[in-house]
């Protein structure tokens, strides 16, 4: 039997002479690769923005409103929530909280939970039960401010409410797209963003033309950059786009 | 071909891979391994790669059945084909991420356009 002289790679044992330049090369340029393949990934990904959790539990006082997707409008805010201020709210997980607070719209309601935040959009994740949504009906509800702003066409994109406050960063763009179709299908709500604020604001909650939910319909243009028309309404201090799906297309 | 129709011969796919896998794991390893005779427990975990895979699963059951494997020779083709698919992915892979680069969005910056008035 001939003696077999390729030198032979054992992981255990030292390398053999006549590899170790191989080696090495190899792995300086293995590192460089995957080195420079990770800058390039990473370099032509967008800046998923400063969203997130706020530390603290938030308990806030305030009328409910249902439709198209519940929000409060803050009467008592808290630290981080100021009074005035209007917040969607959302259970836990891909959740929505549509069947908590069904017999309580207009009324006075106290919640509790976890506060998430982009920018001028804020969003409470209620905690369980009673403890996250109890009713103050009791106390007189202020009348809320629903001020028209016309038709408008927007550009943007079609988030769910909860990754883009935060819940998953980046949130956004087609990597996230099953993600929001699984919360948008659990009852979070919809969240245009637009290219450009419209009217000193960039997130719009997304609802039917009608003011009632829109979920089904959105789920093919989600994460897309797309354009939509529809009536504008700025109910205390948010955005609601009352959409008409069939002006919504993708952009090239 | 749409979406119902995919889903459907997945359903028949695994249909078929669940009675191959029935069978098999039942009466037919014990014919062609005898490492896995008296051995049971394990069985049920090559259920789910059995129904993915039940073509390859009969064709190399009827393979060793019939005493027509020959070990030295099985892995030949890949290992030749080696050089070849590692040279090709080396291409491919590159511009399936440059494509994904070139065919996404681009990000629109057009200004918000009021169509109505407020009523």
């Amino acid at each position: 039997m001939s003696e077999n002289r390729t030198p032979f790679f054992v992981g255990y044992l030292s390398a053999p002479k006549g590899l170790r330049s191989f080696l090495l090369v190899s792995i300086v340029s293995m590192l460089l690769f995957f080195a420079g393949v990770g800058w390039l990934l990473a370099t032509t990904q967008p800046d998923p923005g400063s969203a997130g959790f706020l530390p603290g539990r938030q308990t806030l006082i305030g009328v409910l409103e249902n439709k198209p997707y519940p929000m409060l409008h803050v009467t008592e805010g808290s630290n981080r929530i100021s009074t005035g201020t209007t917040v969607l709210l959302s259970g836990g997980g891909k959740r929505g909280v549509q069947s908590r607070g069904k017999d309580l719209e207009g009324a006075v309601v106290r919640i509790s939970g976890q506060a998430l935040a982009r920018g001028d959009l804020q969003m409470i994740q209620l905690r369980g039960g009673m403890q996250g949504l109890a009713d103050m009906s009791d106390t007189e509800a202020p009348g809320i401010d629903v001020e028209d702003l016309g038709k408008w066409r927007l550009q943007g994109e079609i988030c769910d409410g909860k990754c883009l406050a935060g819940a998953m960063r980046p949130g956004t763009g087609l990597a996230h797209k099953a993600c929001a179709n699984l919360c948008l299908t659990g009852g979070v709500p919809p969240v245009f963003v637009s290219s450009q604020p419209v009217e000193g604001s960039e997130f719009l909650l997304v609802g039917n033309a009608n003011g009632e939910p829109l979920t089904e319909q959105l789920l093919d243009y989600t994460a897309l950059f797309v354009e939509a028309e529809g009536r504008i309404e700025r109910r205390g201090s948010l955005l609601v786009f009352l959409m008409d799906p069939t002006t919504v297309r993708p952009l090239p | 071909m749409t979406a119902a129709t995919l889903l459907t011969i997945a359903e028949y796919w695994l249909i078929i891979g669940a009675i191959c896998a029935a069978v098999f794991l039942t009466f037919g390893i014990d014919r062609i391994d005898e490492d896995a005779r008296g051995s049971y427990i394990f069985r049920p975990l090559l259920v789910p790669g059995v129904m993915l895979i039940w073509p390859l699963v009969l064709w190399r059951w009827q393979v060793l059945e019939r005493e027509r494997d020959n070990w030295k020779l099985r892995h030949l083709p890949e290992r030749k084909a080696h050089t070849a698919i590692w040279s090709a992915l080396c291409l491919v892979l590159p511009l399936i991420v440059l494509l994904g680069l070139a065919v996404r969005q681009t990000p629109p910056d057009g200004a918000p356009i009021k169509l109505e008035e407020a009523r």
